[in-house]
């Protein structure tokens, strides 16, 4: 019995989707370019919230492994799906408002970043300073 | 003789069930032959009695007052109701319908100059309605989703004007004093951020 999972456990590892990767390559219409981030926002914002909210995603050697790894891009796309921040100058008026609300209930409420990203991603977790730090910034931009 | 009931019985329900389809569906080509008795009435009544410059009226303007948000309003209110209630659960079941309702709308009998910026609304719009279905058991998140969807329809109701009488009310507590709109039916206040909990706390900003 071991022995099978075990060889599921290896075969599967051959599964590996393309990686959201792109170079961190600029982009005129990231989130960035749109406000005046500090160095401090700016530094959250990628470390917290990018690797699932942008074309570029940070992988650790232990996002690789599967199943793990499959979690990992059904995650990233829905997370894109809502809002990438690469994307942010496309976005409308409208939208762009309706988010800027989003994220700053989101954080505030500890909802995201997500804790089964956070437990193993120590770099995303936000200590009580720096939500307090984004949602003040959030808050501002409205 | 069973096998003969059932097979009368069968034929009998799909007979039922055939016609009744296509009576649901030719409701909606009444519903167009109507429309085009509207226009052909219209043109007749063009010619014997010539309009004058006040009733000349172009296509488009036609076309926008043509297109009626009816159900969409309908569906939201629905939604405004189950938050007046904190209704968590009627507020995603409502939210649901509003969803099903923005994908089933028939997007040619909006004028073409107004495309651009319907579209706009109603994806924003969807979105709303999308996390409200999915968020039962938060109704925070729902009412949050909420406050975007309702001058979403405001906006929509500035655009194509409503069938009935609504009343756009505003609470100023909401959302860290930032404030927050919201249609409704009735005069009444009834507050759908803060439920019975706030009930009354609201003032209505215009008439439609």
């Amino acid at each position: 019995m071991i022995v099978i999972a075990l060889f599921v456990f290896v075969a599967i590892q051959f599964y590996q989707p393309p990686l959201n990767e792109d170079g961190g390559r600029f982009y005129a219409t990231d989130f960035t370019q749109s406000y005046n981030v500090n160095a401090n926002i700016e530094g959250l914002l990628h470390n917290s919230c990018y690797d699932c909210h942008s074309n570029n995603t940070n992988y650790r050697w232990y996002d690789y492994i599967q199943p793990a790894r499959m979690l990992i891009e059904s995650h990233i796309k829905e997370a894109k799906e809502e809002l990438n921040f690469n994307n942010w100058g496309n976005y409308s008026n409208r939208k762009q408002d309706r988010l800027l609300n989003s994220i700053q209930e989101q954080i505030e409420k500890k909802e995201m970043p997500l804790s089964s990203y956070t437990l193993i991603h120590g770099h995303a977790r936000l200590n009580a300073e720096q939500i307090k730090a984004l949602t003040n910034w959030f808050e501002q931009q409205q | 003789m069973k096998n003969t009931i059932f097979t009368i019985v069968t034929l009998a329900l799909v007979a039922t069930s055939t016609i009744s389809w296509s009576k649901s569906s030719s409701t909606n080509i009444n519903e167009k032959t109507n429309d085009s008795l509207m226009v052909s009435e219209h043109h007749w009544l063009n010619t014997k009695f010539p309009p004058t410059e006040n009733t000349i009226k172009t296509n488009e303007e036609n076309l926008t007052l043509k297109f009626s948000i009816a159900s969409i309003i309908k569906d939201y209110l629905a939604l405004k109701n189950a938050l007046v209630a904190s209704n968590d659960k009627a507020a995603a079941d409502a939210g649901e319908r509003l969803l099903t309702t923005f994908k089933k709308v028939d997007k040619k009998a909006i004028p073409a100059s107004k495309h651009q910026e319907y579209k706009e609304i109603a994806e924003n719009a969807m979105e709303n309605a999308e996390h409200i279905s999915e968020n039962k058991g938060n109704i925070g998140h729902q009412r949050e989703h909420f406050a975007s969807l309702s001058k979403d329809i405001k906006d929509l109701i500035a655009m194509f004007g409503t069938p009935q009488a609504l009343y756009e009310d505003y609470c100023p507590m909401y959302n860290g004093k930032k404030g927050a709109l919201w249609i409704s039916e009735v005069k009444e206040i009834k507050n759908p951020y803060f439920g019975s909990k706030m009930l009354g706390c609201g003032s209505v900003k215009k008439s439609y």
